[in-house]
């Protein structure tokens, strides 16, 4: 390169300019969507929460007693005091620099419209320091417990509530029948035949169960008196819940603790569930949900305290619920002026209307619940027989080879056909020529779950080919035949990644709009679905229905709340994936 | 185990475990079966209405026409795909003009440039690109992008309109560009970076002149996916580009050359071959009539051409691939 005008030393030299310009521009390259995309959920978010019309003295009594305990109670979960000077340091130079910068940019540029200097730190120094102590923090013991306890409250909550959902739907006392006659018995057999050793019983407990299915389903038009709603819920639901969560104590603690964490919180599901009626909540609602919160929680709590590690920890929902409430009492005493968000309360359990101070969500997020969680029954079991075939199963080579071979080609080609095609399918197959119906929840998850299916299988493949090949010999070599591999060794080791992998497909699925309108699905219905054949709606549709209200209050107040609402459910669901996969790599 | 009477049944091969064997290998094999019964189901259900459909209009009126009306006030329909496939061409390009060179820096980056550490965080993050419901990107664009392009560069452009469109079916596509260019340059063998920096080069010289040519298969079936994953998209130009089929204007220039004004074709609305679809989508869906015969075959336009495009990135990954 260099050898036709080397200078005189041999060498000749290279300027540097030309690499350093590249490397920033391909850097540049690699945020610019992931700015772009930033910017778009700041005003999404400030839009859905109103923040515009926040005073600064609203953020500033909010910022002091929910952000400020918040980031202390992770420095404290750090307790490193490198971390703590470093997160002082962006916090204090942050608000200097935003504010600096951005009256600068208001006053000889341009105007930025909806947005205060106050909101930008917010969003570009308050989020990331608090998102960066929320990970360092949840490293250490005591936040490690606190979030945990934060996430087994917020589950349980949205568990209970996905589950009250679908009685919307199923009916209760078919479910009530099938519980008593086929999975009780069921239960019973195969936890005496695990208790006596006496293979027979275990391996009756699936027929049996299967009978008493099929019995309940012909008794339902028989039977004519039930007990009400509530203490069905309580026998089928909150008893069991409550029993699990005693044996996983008892298999490691006393058997006064153990019935302490089965019992109490039953005891306060029941009653609640009782009382409930009184505050206008629905009473199985609130069983529910307090019972998936209740056991999970006492579970875990006892846990920490047996453990004796970071028992501080356990405060940390009390400091944000207390943070909440006396912010919200100094904004009522001081008179400051409030924000009226879109997203509120009423948003989500309340009917769409005309007017967008009205509209709600919930018959959306009824039809999305119900969609999403056929589908993931569907895709689950599909996606997990599919993938066992392909990698227990079939050969790589020889002719049934070709044929793997085909199969996989087939299912990479599947993942790229538009999503809108897979609509046309669900039409045409499903809603007009198989009779399911135009626009119903069967249709949709039928279709849905067609779409999800090559993702969910090769993820699934992923997760049971990096099941070690030992752990198969081994069990060939003990006599195993291959169902009895798979069922005992090769599934238990791929369960969390296979249980990543669907979770991550459901979020594309409950994002999916075009195949919802190609099967005729409903943009706007004003009550929740009943039954899996009425005509639904689903998150997704309504923001697209609403999305061409030409309003301002509903472009800019009642379609972003919806995008708030999906993205935080989107979360939600991908963060439990995330955990599920990085708790199964900790323990291998 | 001299005498065989002694030897114990290893084998089990008991009637009822060869059956309960036996069922859960059928099952399994069922599931695997639904996959190719849904390739199939796919191919028969827009075939047979699309045959009901050219039986109507003939293929040819279908490629040629430059009308696009399925359900026009006075009667008279057109099923001329033409302005069509100038709609889906418009957002498909533009998309690409972002996608491609931002999506080819985002893999040179992450592969050659980026510490272990970053390229941990920024690899999920951007996967998070693809994960946004597209119909968000379209609420996006609709009422962000297009007020503040509006504001600042384009004053004549109308609310719905091709450009805001395809700039965030760009920024969706940018992380199956990356990732997929990204696996094939991690794929290129030290050795041959080393050899690059032991002739003298510098590091941009090695990334721009060594991995990319090498794994220049991979960028290359990357882009064709990001592309056919681009012509499928729906949501975000159903919203943000409204539905008006239209031939863009051509005009007389200098020396006699027609060309067209991109300003015409940008910054009006337009209509996609999916936007045509969910259109004729929100009428009757009962089956039997024109409009609803041209979306399957509408649909199979799609399919047909969605197809292609893999099997070509599937055979340029395979036969091109520099085996190292």
């Amino acid at each position: 390169m260099a050898t036709d005008n080397a200078n005189a030393s041999g060498f000749g030299e290279v300027s540097r300019l030309r690499g350093v310009v590249f490397e920033y521009l391909s850097l540049g390259a690699s945020v610019i969507g992931l700015v772009a995309l930033g910017v778009l959920l700041v005003y999404v978010t400030i839009d859905a929460f109103d923040l515009a019309n926040a005073s600064p003295e609203w953020l500033l009594t909010y910022f002091l007693t929910l952000v400020v305990p918040f980031l202390a109670f992770c420095l404290y979960s750090v307790s490193d005091p490198a971390v703590t000077r470093r997160s002082l340091a962006a916090l204090g130079g942050g608000l200097v620099a935003v504010a600096a910068l951005f009256t600068a940019i208001e006053t000889f540029l341009v105007a930025i419209p909806r947005l205060s200097w106050q909101l930008a730190y917010l969003f570009v120094v308050a989020m990331p320091v608090t998102a960066y102590l929320t990970y360092v923090g949840s490293r250490g013991r005591v936040g490690a417990v606190g979030f945990g306890l934060v996430g087994r409250l917020v589950g349980g909550i949205a568990i209970g509530l996905a589950l009250g959902t679908l009685f919307l739907v199923f009916d209760p006392l078919v479910w009530f029948l099938a519980y008593t006659l086929g999975v009780v018995p069921a239960a019973a057999l195969y936890a005496y035949g695990r208790w006596r050793s006496a293979d027979r019983a275990s391996t009756a407990a699936v027929p049996v169960g299967l009978l008493g299915v099929v019995a309940a389903v012909f008794l339902r038009g028989v039977v004519t008196t039930y007990p009400s709603d509530l203490i069905i819920y309580i026998w089928t639901l909150a008893v069991p819940i409550a029993v699990a969560g005693e044996r996983v104590v008892a298999d490691r603690s006393s058997r006064i603790a153990a019935a302490a964490v089965g019992g109490v919180p039953l005891a306060v599901a029941i009653a609640g569930g009782f009382l409930a009626g009184g505050l206008g909540v629905p009473g199985p609602t609130a069983l529910l949900v307090l019972v998936t919160v209740g056991v999970p929680t006492a579970v875990y709590v006892h846990r920490t305290i047996d453990e004796g590690d970071g028992v501080v920890g356990l405060a940390l929902p009390v400091l944000l619920v207390g943070g909440a409430l006396v912010g919200a009492l100094v904004v009522e005493a001081w008179g400051v002026p409030a924000p009226d968000p879109w997203l509120d309360v009423g948003y989500v359990t309340e009917a769409p209307s005309s007017t967008a101070v009205e509209a709600g969500l919930y018959p959306a997020i009824v039809g999305s619940v119900i969609i999403i969680a056929l589908v993931a029954v569907l895709s689950f079991v599909l996606g997990v027989g599919t993938s066992v075939f392909l990698e227990e199963y079939m050969p790589e080579s020889g002719v049934l080879g070709s044929l793997t071979r085909l199969l996989q080609v087939n299912i990479a080609n599947l993942a790229a056909i538009p999503s809108v095609v897979y609509g046309l399918l669900g039409l045409g197959l499903f809603a007009n020529l198989l009779g399911f119906g135009l626009g119903t929840a069967v249709t949709a998850s039928l279709t849905l779950s067609l779409l999800i299916l090559p993702i969910t299988i090769i993820s699934a493949q992923e997760a049971i080919r990096s099941v070690p090949d030992d752990l198969r010999r081994g069990s060939d070599a003990m006599g195993a035949t291959r169902w009895q591999t798979t069922k005992n060794v090769v599934l238990p080791e791929a369960f969390p990644g296979i249980l990543t992998g669907t979770i991550l497909a459901l979020g594309r699925a409950i994002g999916e709009t075009a195949p919802l309108i190609m099967i005729g699905a409903a943009t706007t219905v004003f009550s929740a679905p009943d039954s899996l054949f009425s005509r639904f709606s689903a998150m997704p549709m309504q923001i697209y229905a609403w999305a061409n209200y030409p309003q301002a209050e509903f472009r800019y107040g009642v379609v972003a709340a919806g995008v708030i609402t999906l993205l935080i459910i989107l979360i939600g669901m991908n963060g439990t994936a995330i955990l599920l996969r990085n708790r199964a790599e900790r323990g291998t | 185990m001299t005498d065989s009477t002694e030897s114990p049944d290893l084998q089990r091969r008991s009637g009822l475990r060869r059956l309960k064997e036996g069922t859960y290998g059928g099952l399994f094999a069922a599931c695997a079966a639904i996959t190719l019964l849904t390739t199939v189901a796919i191919f028969v259900t827009l075939l047979s209405d699309a045959v009901v459909f050219f039986q109507e209009i003939p293929i040819t009126e279908f490629l040629t026409g430059t009308n696009w009306s399925p359900n026009p006030a006075g009667g008279g329909q057109a099923f001329g795909i033409i302005p069509l496939l100038i709609g889906t061409l418009v957002v498909t390009v533009t998309a690409a003009c972002i996608a491609l060179p931002v999506g080819t820096l985002t893999a040179i980056y992450l592969s050659e440039y980026a510490t272990p550490n970053a390229r941990s965080i920024l690899k999920p993050l951007l996967e998070i690109l693809a994960g946004i419901p597209t119909v968000v990107y379209g609420y996006f664009a609709l009422v962000y992008i297009t007020p503040a392009l509006k504001a600042t560069l384009f004053p004549s452009m109308s609310t719905f309109n091709a450009l805001s469109a395809s700039i965030m079916v760009g920024i969706m596509t940018i992380p199956m560009v990356s990732s997929i260019s990204e696996d094939a340059m991690s794929a290129v063998p030290d050795d041959l970076r080393q050899a690059g920096y032991g002739l003298g080069a510098t590091k941009f010289e090695v990334s721009t002149g060594i991995v990319v040519p090498a794994s220049i298969s991979g960028i290359a079936s990357s882009y064709i996916l990001a592309v056919s994953r681009a012509i499928g998209e729906t949501m975000i130009v159903v919203v943000a580009m409204g539905a008006q089929a239209r031939m863009p204007a051509v005009q007389e220039a200098a020396f006699g050359i027609p060309f067209v004004n991109p300003a015409d074709v940008l910054l009006e609305s337009g209509m996609t071959i999916t936007v045509a679809m969910v259109q004729i989508a929100g009428g009757d869906l009962t089956g039997g009539s024109i409009p609803y015969d041209s979306m399957f075959a509408l649909g199979l336009t799609l399919f047909v051409v969605t197809l292609v495009m893999n099997v070509i990135s599937d055979i340029i990954a395979q036969r091109y691939r520099e085996e190292y």
